[in-house]
């Protein structure tokens, strides 16, 4: 172990990044198996077991990630303190993404099932958008590039607000609670995750103070 | 994450400006000598007479220390009074001892700056005392034990005679060859402006002194940057792990390439006050760092003519590695530097003022007491 300080390594703050995008897989993991419970019908147990492993493994990620971070800011001093508290707030996104798809699962394990209702094919398309989504803000980490970061917030904006406008309908409609309740509760997670995964690439661009805010630091948007 | 447009030095530029600084320093170990030796006899025997009584000698290496931050720079000054002759290796090895007390004021004062909240503090504090109790606990046996038997001094004096020949020879060191030269500039500049004798003699053990403390103060700021990542990466995987050897190795190997071991100790405080790292983790790498500091006076060593001057930088090691060896693999004795500093850190978080009193007192207060009672 101790010889490791004279192998050649990454700095210190690309190993954290690396780690996070790998958190963000993670949570990306966790997201597909709890979205493929309630959509296509995916073995309730198999898929808790896998979630629950893939959850600890995103919380102790998240805790380590902690102390690499005040360990970096004690090696190196204040310089890169503005980074270090982003990386802070986005790890913190990521390991909420985990908890959020551990909320999709619950409601499996309710016996919420889309599959073969009407809408099925839409909530299908909603998810893969989503799950796109964390792949581009992985790319957009290790990328650093703040236009691109500009272009992907836009895009999950319009995601989120139109999965609000899905939100609001099923709020106000018609059909039977046991048709709309369900929809509306799996959309609420959806929103947070999408809010989640745009906290995580503003914090690549965005000012520290901003982070986690909309309508110049009205609106929180995170939860 | 934001793109950094810090100007970072080329690896390869920043090595060869501290082997620049390596040479100034060993340039300012030899004016130190070169100027106490200018100086006549009689001003020798009256700058350090005042240390030949062990325990002002070891009041001495904590002031001495404690004022320059830097055991590096206090070890290898006396390494260069020992070089001059004028200084005793008897008289040298209890303020060498002091140094390595004196050295652990810097991260107490470091922990002090968390005092704000509670529970970072109390952490803070105790991982920061843990290495004064060690080294107060080292010097309180190994001293006594030293001065009855010269058991380090002799040890050492045989390690030197190997090395470099018996005490009182001239031994012909390569780097001492390497450094003539531009202390003989900074002697013929001292005479063009007519400094002679005692003068002269002064404003060279100045120059050395200034030289040293730049030299070294850069060396460690330079070496620092150089092996910041590879210091991160490797307290990551280590204290994450766990302590022992592993960790001790480790603060030995952080401290050599640093060149000071209160920068190794003093990275560790912000670890424990956010509770990263446990006190007991912290232990061992402070003791690492007990042992790597003494490289720098290893190193000043070969800057100097008398094979007595390695026989000090020599005890300075064996002495932290025979601290190591009477103190840590007991499990009871070992814990005692843990327990005193936790129950010093709590006394400190319920009255913030003790762990001031505490750092004045151990620091300043006594020592400058002892040095004006015992001189």
């Amino acid at each position: 172990m101790v010889l490791s300080f004279f192998k050649k390594n990454d700095s210190g703050l690309e190993l954290i990044s690396h780690r996070t995008i790998k958190m963000l897989a993670d949570a990306r993991h966790s997201f597909d198996l709890a979205s493929a419970a309630v959509l296509s019908g995916a073995d309730y147990d198999s898929v808790a077991e896998d979630i629950r492993v893939t959850d600890d493994h995103i919380n102790k990620t998240e805790q380590d990630l902690r102390g690499d971070l005040v360990t970096h800011i004690a090696v190196h001093g204040g310089t890169d303190i503005g980074v270090v508290l982003s990386y802070t707030l986005l790890i913190k996104k990521i390991e909420r993404i985990g908890d959020q798809a551990k909320n999709i699962l619950d409601l499996a394990e309710e016996g919420v099932s889309f599959v073969g209702e009407d809408d099925v094919a839409e909530l299908i398309e909603v998810r893969r958008a989503i799950s796109a989504m964390f792949a581009e803000a992985a790319d957009l980490m290790a990328e650093n590039t703040s236009e691109q970061a500009q272009d992907f917030y836009d895009r999950a904006t319009e995601l989120r607000r139109s999965i609000e406008g899905k939100i609001r309908d099923f709020m106000h409609s018609d059909q039977p609670g046991v048709y709309a309740v369900p929809r509306a509760v799996l959309y609420r997670y959806w929103k947070r995750i999408v809010s989640n995964i745009a906290g995580v690439v503003t914090g690549v661009a965005e000012p520290l103070q901003n982070l986690g805010y909309l309508d110049d630091g009205q609106t929180d948007i995170d939860d | 994450m934001s793109e950094r447009l810090k100007y970072q030095m080329p690896t390869p530029l920043r090595a060869s400006i501290v082997f620049g600084l390596i040479y100034t320093f060993l340039v300012g170990v030899s004016s130190l000598e070169s100027g106490i030796k200018v100086m006549g006899a009689d001003t020798q025997e009256s700058l350090f007479s005042s240390v030949s009584n062990p325990v002002a000698g070891l009041f001495i290496g904590i002031l001495g220390t404690v004022l320059v931050q830097s055991s590096s720079a206090s070890t290898s000054v006396i390494v260069g009074l020992v070089g001059t002759g004028a200084l005793g290796v008897g008289d040298a090895v209890p303020m060498i001892m002091g140094a390595n007390i004196g050295t652990t004021v810097t991260n107490t004062l470091v922990a002090l700056a968390h005092m704000r909240q509670s529970e970072e503090f109390k952490r803070a504090f105790s991982a920061a005392t843990v290495h004064d109790f060690f080294n107060l606990m080292a010097v309180s046996i190994i001293l006594p034990i030293e001065l009855a038997t010269n058991v380090l001094s002799n040890s050492a004096e045989k390690i030197s005679e190997r090395l470099v020949g018996s005490a009182g020879s001239e031994w012909k060191s390569p780097i001492k060859k390497w450094v003539k030269e531009p202390v003989s500039w900074l002697k013929d500049l001292g005479d063009s402006i007519g400094a002679s004798g005692n003068l002269l003699g002064t404003l060279l053990v100045a120059i050395g002194l200034v030289i040293i403390l730049i030299s070294l103060a850069f060396i460690t700021k330079n070496m620092r940057k150089l092996v910041a990542d590879r210091i991160e990466a490797s307290l990551n995987k280590v204290l994450g792990k766990g302590a022992g050897t592993v960790a001790m190795l480790l603060g030995l190997i952080i401290t050599i390439s640093v060149q000071s071991s209160s920068i190794t100790t003093s990275i560790m405080i912000p670890l424990a006050a956010a509770g990263v790292v446990s006190l007991r983790n912290i232990y061992p790498v402070t003791l690492g760092a007990n042992v790597g500091t003494t490289i720098t006076a290893l190193l000043a060593a070969l800057a100097t003519s008398r094979p007595e001057a390695l026989t000090v930088a020599i005890v300075h090691t064996l002495f932290n590695v025979g601290g190591i060896g009477l103190l840590y693999p007991m499990p009871y004795v070992r814990d005692i530097p843990i327990r005193l500093a936790e129950n010093l850190a709590k006394i400190a978080i319920n009255r913030r003022v003790a762990a001031v009193v505490y750092v004045i007192v151990v620091f300043i207060v006594v020592p400058l007491l002892g040095v004006a009672i015992l001189r």
